[in-house]
């Protein structure tokens, strides 16, 4: 099976999976790797460690297709197994290293995340000055903030999507995504 | 906020929410919206840096690695042989009841595991089958029937079979039940 004439939706990918194709499998795995590795590094930091966790989310998926809810959308489901598996990293590292606060531009604290270069999820980005002002206001967001701006722009969920994974209101997504993108439209003026 | 046209009524922030929601996308405004628009340098300036932002996003995604493409596909294979294994169970199941209840009503005609198989396969059998007729007798015949000339041994490995073959059953209907309700949610 090939996506080259027709693209095959993510719900007839599932059930030709659960039908024993894996090959439909493949395809959501290349769907979907690119935006997951991207989320999840944004998640935890780490590009290495995103590469990692996005392989045990793909096969926690496909060991769990069968008890997959067809009333959520597939992304839906496959952004909240790799979301699960970056917190309890990010609860494993927590564990291990004390947290730097700073005060952010609304005058509460946020962590301090302090960036391997070498494995910095944005190294592919050729503008280094882009790529590390993009790193710094993705993380100076505040966290209710950060987590939905990842959920749409790097997981590609749509608001009602977001507002199902978050379980909360449309409204309030609408609401915090309107006040997280006047931030990043002020942070990121000189790039835009 | 609109210079001169303080007769439009739509407001600056509805817009600016659905300009952000829809990546500066001005084809999600209705008509009153986008006059709102041409005339608030505000607005426009909004989805000019909201079409940016998300050109700029899209540039965050990095690319597609086949590295990790094939690494994922490679880690599929322990679950998948697994999967496999699991879908099987219960038709092994089923046909490992089948045989034994094959076995017990006297195995295949004219085949020579026939002459291998011990009297007492057919007896408990047929006393099933003369007592059908009173589920009650039936069950207690057979049980007596199956106790008397069965091994105990022979017995609780059957019972075991049994079992994991209804379980099988069950887990099979489950799953055929869930991949019907998903192919008619659709």
């Amino acid at each position: 099976m090939t996506e080259k004439t027709t693209p095959l939706s993510d719900e007839r990918l599932v059930e030709l999976s659960l039908d024993g194709d894996e090959e439909a499998f493949g395809i959501l795995v290349r769907r979907y790797q690119r935006r997951l590795a991207a989320f999840l590094s944004q998640l935890v930091g780490d590009m290495e460690l995103a590469r990692e966790l996005s392989q045990e989310a793909f096969v926690r998926a496909w060991s769990a297709l069968e008890r997959f809810d067809p009333k959520y959308r597939f992304s839906t489901w496959l952004f909240r197994i790799a979301h699960n598996l970056g917190i309890d990293q990010l609860r494993r590292r927590r564990l291990q290293t004390m947290p730097l606060y700073r005060t952010d531009s609304e005058g509460d604290e946020v962590e301090v995340v302090v960036t391997d270069l070498d494995k910095d999820p944005l190294g592919h980005l050729e503008n280094r000055v882009l790529a590390s002002e993009l790193r710094q206001v993705i993380d100076g967001l505040r966290p209710e903030y950060r987590e939905l701006v990842l959920l749409r722009h790097f997981a590609g969920l749509s608001y009602q999507e977001i507002a199902d994974f978050m379980e909360m209101p449309l409204g309030t997504v609408k609401n915090k995504l309107f006040r997280a993108h006047s931030v990043l439209r002020k942070a990121l003026a000189d790039f835009l | 906020m609109i210079r001169g046209e303080a007769h439009v009524a739509t407001d600056c922030q509805t817009i600016q929410e659905i300009l952000t929601e829809h990546g500066g996308g001005l084809d999600r405004l209705d008509e009153a919206e986008s006059r709102h628009l041409e005339a608030c340098p505000d607005c426009l300036e909004v989805a000019a840096a909201e079409q940016a932002l998300g050109l700029l996003f899209a540039r965050a995604i990095p690319p597609a690695d086949p590295v990790v493409e094939a690494s994922v596909l490679a880690a599929l294979r322990p679950a998948r042989i697994r999967r496999r294994i699991v879908a099987f169970l219960p038709v092994a199941a089923s046909l490992v009841v089948a045989l034994l209840g094959a076995v017990m009503v006297g195995g295949v005609p004219g085949s020579g595991i026939l002459g291998l198989l011990p009297e007492w396969s057919a007896q408990g059998w047929m006393a099933f089958a003369t007592s059908v007729s009173d589920w009650g007798t039936a069950v207690a015949t057979g049980a007596r029937a199956a106790a008397s000339t069965l091994d105990p041994a022979f017995l609780a490995a059957a019972g075991l079979v049994s079992f994991f073959g209804l379980v099988g059953v069950a887990v099979t209907a489950l799953r055929w039940r869930r991949i019907s309700l998903w192919r008619n949610d659709r």
